[in-house]
């Protein structure tokens, strides 16, 4: 039982990784820095709660924001580059943030421990949800709080006319701004509201295990975090949530394919690039599914 | 004073033996993009798993250097044919980043394939070199560096007289130039990319066989490292141009020399993406590309 939740804990916090990609993906950029984000916000929300000894709430909130706003600032530079060029450039933001979090020291004695990041060492004892005595599973229940809160502002902002715009954008950008749609603001919105999502990922994720490291926020991730939308699908915001979801289950929920995790992360993202180039949800397959439920004069459905 | 000089030489000197190696990855990065118009991510992962292949004539029969490596080359060669077909020859048309996609993927396959079956032990490479440095004035020459350098030398002569002076090379410029073009003049394009996959495979393989002697030790994160570096490279020499990935390569070296030895080993990284995110925001064509289209 504790095994499951940990799963679907872990599956919560990729959930939240694959929607960060996703939002900067549906104006047709591809970001491999996503886990820079999730970074900033684990150690943000970590040193909160851990070194200042504040609310999980508020610690949540400002790793969140902590991560929002750098991604608004590191948005501007970055998005004057776009295609293969962004990918190595929101990479080689992720890689500075990680090497960053390498070289801080920032520690304090707290209850007889050595707290805080330490380098190489890593933070360790953020302890906050065990000390005041939270179950897994109720801890369970703030990371989906907040998974469905993310989840229902994606899909009103696909709805919305600013998802409209997202989406035209990521058709033809040359279109886009003839049609009186301000490209750039529309390309650092995306890649703000990216960064706080990872930035709450990460925020739940360093309460939930205890511990963070430069090596858990490295390449591995970047590509972890880009394969949920991709194979999931780019048509509806059901794609990275079906994606973390299959993935996770698949190499978590299956312990013999543990040590394979990776390998069969390299293969999905190869074959389907080569069959379904916009993942399994894609745009073809949501215009089924409304036409089939517009058919039966069902109202729009929930999701 | 005198001595902070002498240091900044013999650091510039280091950086530029080593930096050799970065201008030879990052050359096979730009012909691959001139050719294919492509990334190639699954390089560096390419050149792992040829130096790796190396190591088994080596561990298993004590077979003499030149057998492995001639087993690199080879090796690198074979993998870089898994590569195209996998990643690069049924992808449909109209997907910009299916490419980069595919080879993040078998980035990722390779590099934890060798994870599993080495067991993420790391294999001592010999180093026919030895390791007594050349004193040369107040200044010290590492041979193996030396080597990477010279071998530099002979591979970027040996590049510019297939590019410059074969009907091969002509073809693969006419198609860095206009590939439709190249393509109604005779040029088979599918012929050509598989062509570049060979050449650019094979160059790595070498190139690889040199790194994994001056590292002494191999590890499979070696992969991963060489496609990043070879990425800062394109991306600071300008894309599809061969003196751009050298100059590049060789202030990469220097740079990442007087990092190491200035600021310590947790800064080096850190400098080399600032200088690749520099070059990206200000001058995002690099030293020697064309404007970005």
């Amino acid at each position: 039982m504790d095994y499951y939740v940990a799963v679907l804990s872990i599956m919560g916090v990729h959930i939240l990784l694959g929607l960060s990609v996703y939002l900067v993906a549906i104006t047709g950029q591809l970001s491999f820095g996503q886990q820079g984000f999730y970074a900033i916000g684990a150690y943000v929300a970590g040193v909160c709660t851990a070194l200042w000894g504040t609310h999980l709430v508020p610690a949540l909130l400002l790793g969140m924001t902590a991560a929002g706003l750098i991604g608004f600032l590191v948005g501007f530079p970055t998005l004057r580059v776009k295609g293969l060029y962004l990918g190595i450039a929101t990479f080689g933001f992720g890689e500075i943030v990680r090497l960053a979090f390498l070289n801080i020291k920032y520690t304090k004695m707290v209850g007889g421990k050595l707290v805080g990041p330490n380098g190489a060492e890593g933070f360790r004892h953020v302890s906050y949800i065990y000390d005041r005595g939270f179950t897994q599973v109720q801890y369970l229940a703030v990371i989906y709080a907040a998974v469905i809160v993310v989840a229902g502002l994606v899909h009103l902002l696909e709805r919305s006319k600013l998802g409209a715009k997202f989406r035209a954008v990521e058709e033809d950008e040359m279109a886009a701004a003839m049609a009186g749609i301000n490209v750039t603001a529309v390309k650092v919105m995306a890649f703000t509201s990216g960064g706080f999502v990872a930035g709450l990922g990460g925020a739940l994720f360093v309460h939930y295990s205890t511990y963070v490291d430069h090596d858990m926020v490295a390449l591995p991730l970047a590509v972890a975090s880009v394969t949920y939308p991709m194979l999931g699908g780019l048509g509806s915001f059901w794609g990275p949530i079906l994606g973390a979801a299959f993935l996770i289950f698949l190499t978590e929920g299956l312990r013999f394919l543990q040590e394979f995790r990776l390998v069969i992360y390299g293969a999905l993202i190869i074959l389907t690039m080569i069959f379904r180039p916009r993942g399994i949800i894609d745009e073809a397959v949501m215009m089924r599914i409304r036409s089939l439920v517009r058919r039966k004069g069902a109202p729009s459905p929930a999701a | 004073m005198a001595e902070t000089l002498l240091d900044i030489i013999q650091q510039s000197i280091n950086g530029l033996m080593y930096g050799a190696f970065y201008a030879l990855i990052g050359i096979g990065f730009t012909l691959f993009f001139g050719v294919m118009k492509k990334f190639n991510l699954a390089y560096g992962p390419t050149i792992m798993a040829g130096i790796y292949l190396g190591l088994i004539p080596l561990y298993r029969w004590k077979a003499p250097m030149w057998v492995v490596f001639v087993t690199c080359v080879a090796g690198a060669v074979v993998v870089g044919f898994i590569v195209e077909l996998a990643c690069f020859r049924y992808l449909r048309k109209g997907h910009e980043l299916a490419p980069l996609m595919t080879t993040v993927g078998m980035l990722i396959l390779i590099q934890e394939t060798v994870v599993i079956v080495t067991h993420a032990a790391p294999y001592e490479y010999p180093n026919i070199f030895g390791d007594e440095s050349l004193e040369v004035g107040p200044f010290l020459i590492r041979p193996d560096y030396l080597a990477i350098l010279i071998s530099g030398l002979v591979f970027v002569v040996l590049l510019y007289l297939l590019v410059q002076r074969t009907a091969f090379g002509r073809a693969m410029r006419a198609i860095a130039e206009n590939p439709a073009v190249a393509q109604l003049l005779g040029v088979s394009v599918s012929r050509m990319n598989r062509l570049t996959f060979a050449l650019t495979s094979a160059l790595g393989g070498a190139t690889g066989y040199l790194v994994a002697m001056t590292f002494g030790a191999l590890q499979p994160g070696i992969a991963s490292w060489m496609t990043i570096k070879g990425l800062v490279v394109i991306v600071i020499g300008g894309l599809g141009s061969i003196p751009g990935a050298i100059c590049a390569g060789l202030l990469l070296g220097v740079v990442e020399f007087q990092a190491l030895w200035f600021l310590g080993v947790g800064y080096r990284d850190i400098l080399a993406y600032l200088l690749l995110f520099a070059f990206l925001v200000l001058r995002p064509s690099g030293l020697m590309g064309r404007p970005a289209t």
